[in-house]
């Protein structure tokens, strides 16, 4: 990696310091605010008022919103996210067995609607100003206007239920049990452990919910893909490439796609910060076992940790996803690598 | 550039479509692994921890019975039955000495023998345990607080000692949270690695679990009660009610829960499928304050009178919820059958008319209910605000969250009337009254002195028959005073592929442990 690439790198971390803190306080204050208890919500028959007032105690929540605000930051710096009120583990565990599931899931789902954002982009652009051009136009409208979650039930009951062809609920099939996880992503371990078996039937399980996500990637993906062709095929250098003879495919491909690739990086890193927020929904509905499931069940039970540390571990996601961003960026752009 | 499609992408194609078909689940797969003996059931709700002792949670009791063992356990019809305790009863005439008798074949999944140890150590030294700091105590902690001790008497006879009388212990002896542990095995390895690993002497072995995702068991070989007649069962917990229900049309999975009721009454016409739509103990009311417009006994009364509760069951629940006139469920101990509380708007609106109130002009009340957390809720309540409007009351409805409730339950803030649904496995009254009407417990809405006074001696009486009768008349008291607005009793879905008998529980527990497969 280039010096400038590490410089920037640095630089981010050092901006999402304040920012993670920002966000914090935010959904630390928020979370307070709402009228709810934690605690009232979990205490069996027999508690009494002054149990759930010991209870309360327990967990810090009768002491003043700063001081629990200050208190939880200091043990966050020593990786000590708590203990969830209603899992009764730590909640870093917790986020360490959901968090490989969703990534894996995200890294597939990205993968995918880029892979046919890509693919339809250049179809647009080869077919423009004919009928393929408008009715995959029309295909990525259509595809937009329908939200992840009711993707996800569409594609459930397509495959699943009137051709039913492909699995839909968990990460496996029932008759496969699970390997001792290595690193927590399915698809790694499998191949780390020959087990094919578990490989497929892991790839099975992720592709209706990946597609469900890619649908939400790869329309925007196209038309901007599109745009940014059309307007690189404009420029000088693609009529130079054109006039030494070079076939179009190649002009195309080698020389417009690398600038028009651009304005589309930014999208796809935008895209994946919201994917992540698509998982949540998305996750429940095929019974995915990753942070989206653990953060539903976590707001259901009011279960502030788990819901801080899960925001808290979202927005990392998209600081990573913004500087994975901008080192691409620096790779495509041989531009930005010269200090201005 | 050459567009269209030709036979060799076509076949490519075709190639691609198969291979990804390979990789799901074939149709017959599910007939496959019921010819192994093995079933798959998709359930809305893991368990928080498989510490079974930790929390009392109603909607994962199914899945702790198939790995631990209560004292006590239920018929389908609910009433009690042996299970670790062949015996029991009051050795003495205060109702502060409980006594049972153990059974001495049960084996813990560790081939460790269950003695009065184990039991002592699950309803006595456990819950007293010191709690460490940051965390809480079990719930078991708070139910047994009135165990001052358990005496053994011999390794198969135990003696529950009360610092009061604690009528309801039978009753709590086969609900929430009673189950027992091994006591070598937990102190040996400690409360982390028992949730990680949990030894139960239930029907099940726990051989997998996978947090919100799915939960394999394997039959007991040496249960005490016989070995389940299904060897394997998979859990696959799927919170998305749709995702349920095309998981059982697919035939992904044998038996699926809490299925939406209309999904539940269309899959029942699909061949191969058997659908389960009936009332449980659980019930649905609506919690009651004297607050604002319901400060008025008429009032108050003019609303429950006002509710078609029939018409709620056909429109909302297939004619399964069954009405209810008290806050108990039919055929159980709290429950009079021989009164009904009448829909009558005529009642109603005389009732109104009394306090200068009606159609053209009416008292103005707040109403709040969940939306989604209770099956129907927010439609129920959408109906019966139409209802009353009919007779003269204007309710303003509004969503609530389950956690703003018990904050507002808390605060004593709650509107006029909340929907809410209240689970009682057990079937006790003093789960349903006792608990909801008492104005000192944590669960009631409606604080009011004499309902204290029905209530609270029935809390420490001892001679079963007037305590069985004495909430009969207390819930029907608190109906006639109009501080309780009980609705249906909650209807629960379980809808099978026909290959597979359950059987159903009146509590709305399923146990596989009780399925089989038909021949």
């Amino acid at each position: 990696m280039s010096r400038i690439a590490l410089l920037l790198l640095f630089r981010r971390t050092l901006l999402a310091i304040p920012i993670l803190l920002c966000v914090s306080a935010l959904v630390f204050v928020i979370l307070r605010l709402l009228p709810a208890d934690p605690v009232a919500m979990s205490l069996p028959p027999g508690a009494s008022a002054a149990d759930m007032e010991k209870l309360r105690q327990a967990f810090g929540l009768d002491r003043p919103l700063p001081v629990q605000y200050v208190i939880w930051l200091g043990k966050l710096a020593t990786g000590d996210l708590g203990v969830s009120i209603y899992f009764r583990r730590s909640v870093a565990e917790l986020i360490a067995t959901a968090l490989p599931a969703t990534l894996e899931l995200v890294a597939v789902g990205l993968a995918l609607g880029v892979a046919l954002g890509v693919a339809g982009g250049l179809a647009m652009f080869a077919w423009r100003g004919r009928a393929g051009e408008q009715a995959l136009d029309l295909g990525a409208a259509g595809l937009m206007a329908i939200p992840e979650f009711l993707w996800a039930i569409l594609l459930i009951l397509l495959f699943g239920v009137a051709w039913p062809v492909m699995p839909f609920i968990g990460r496996l099939s029932p008759d496969i049990a699970l390997p001792a996880p290595l690193t927590g992503f399915l698809l790694l371990d499998s191949l780390a452990r020959l087990r094919l078996d578990v490989f497929a039937s892991a790839l099975a399980h992720l592709a209706l919910p990946a597609v469900a996500l890619a649908i939400g990637v790869a329309p925007l993906v196209m038309r901007v893909l599109r745009s940014s062709l059309l307007d690189v095929i404009q420029e000088d250098y693609v009529t130079q490439a054109r006039l030494r003879g070079i076939p179009e495919r190649t002009v195309v491909v080698r020389h417009a796609l690398r600038n028009a690739a651009l304005p589309t990086i930014s999208l796809i890193g935008v895209q994946a910060g919201f994917m992540f927020g698509g998982t949540v929904l998305v996750e429940m509905i095929f019974a995915y076992p990753g942070l989206g499931n653990l953060m539903v069940d976590a707001v259901r039970n009011h279960d502030l940790p788990v819901i801080q540390a899960v925001g808290l571990v979202y927005c990392v996601l998209v600081l990573g996803i913004n500087a994975a961003v901008d080192v691409l960026y620096l790779a495509v752009n041989p531009r930005l690598r010269t200090p201005a | 550039m050459r567009q269209g499609i030709d036979r060799r992408s076509l076949m490519k194609l075709g190639a691609g479509a198969g291979a990804l078909a390979a990789l799901g689940v074939s149709a017959d797969a599910l007939a496959q692994a019921a010819a192994k003996g093995q079933l798959t059931m998709a359930f809305p709700a893991d368990v928080p921890t498989w510490d079974p002792n930790a929390r009392s949670l109603a909607a994962v009791q199914s899945l702790y019975k198939m790995v631990f063992d209560q004292p006590i356990t239920q018929n389908p019809d609910i009433t009690p039955k042996p299970a670790l305790a062949t015996k029991w009863g009051y050795v003495d005439d205060k109702g502060l000495a409980l006594g049972l008798d153990l059974r001495s074949d049960v084996t813990f999944h560790d081939g460790s023998k269950m003695t009065a140890e184990d039991f002592k150590y699950s309803f006595f030294d456990r819950p007293r345990l010191p709690t460490p700091e940051g965390g809480r105590k079990l719930d078991t902690a708070f139910i047994w607080r009135r165990v001052k001790d358990i005496e053994i008497v011999s390794p198969t006879r135990v003696v529950m000692h009360f610092s009061e009388p604690m009528p309801s212990a039978v009753a709590w002896l086969y609900f929430l949270t009673s189950y027992v542990v091994p006591k070598a095995y937990l102190e040996k390895v400690g409360v982390a690695e028992f949730e990680k690993k949990p030894i139960g002497s239930g029907p099940y072995k726990l051989v997998e679990y996978q947090q919100g995702a799915r939960i394999v068991l394997e039959a007991n070989d040496a249960y005490w009660g016989g070995k389940p007649a299904i060897p394997r069962v998979t859990v696959e917990l799927v919170r998305d009610p749709t995702a349920r229900t095309a998981a059982i049309e697919s035939k992904r999975v044998d038996v699926s829960v809490d299925v939406p009721i209309r999904e539940a009454a269309r899959l029942a016409t699909v061949p191969g499928l058997t659908s389960m739509i009936e009332p449980i103990s659980d019930i649905t009311l609506l919690q009651i304050t004297k607050n604002g417009g319901f400060a008025d006994e008429r009032v108050r009364l003019a609303a429950h009178h006002a509710i078609n509760k029939e018409a709620l069951s056909k429109a909302f629940f297939n004619g399964a919820a069954k009405p209810i006139s008290v806050p108990a469920a039919h055929n159980t101990p709290g429950y009079p059958e021989d009164y009904s509380f009448a829909f009558s708007e005529d009642k109603a609106m005389a009732l109104l008319k009394e306090v200068g109130h009606g159609p053209q002009n009416p008292i103005a009340i707040k109403f709040s209910s969940p939306n989604g957390a209770f099956p129907g809720d927010f439609d129920v309540a959408r109906a019966i605000v139409q209802m009353w409007k009919k007779v003269g009351i204007a309710a303003e409805l509004e969503t609530i969250e389950l956690s703003t409730y018990q904050e507002r339950l808390r605060a004593n803030t709650l509107p006029e009337a909340t929907l809410f649904s209240w689970g009682n496995a057990a079937g006790d009254p003093e789960m349903y009254g006792g608990y909801l009407l008492d104005p000192k417990s944590i669960f009631s809405a409606m604080k009011s002195d004499d309902l204290g006074q029905k209530f609270q001696p029935l809390l420490v009486e001892t001679d079963e028959k007037k305590r069985l009768e004495g909430y009969r008349a207390a819930h029907r008291f608190a109906a006639e005073k109009g501080y309780t607005i009980p609705l249906y009793q909650t209807v629960k879905t379980v809808v099978s592929q026909a290959n597979v008998a359950i059987v159903k529980y009146d509590n709305g527990l399923v146990l596989p442990q009780t399925f089989s497969f038909k021949a």
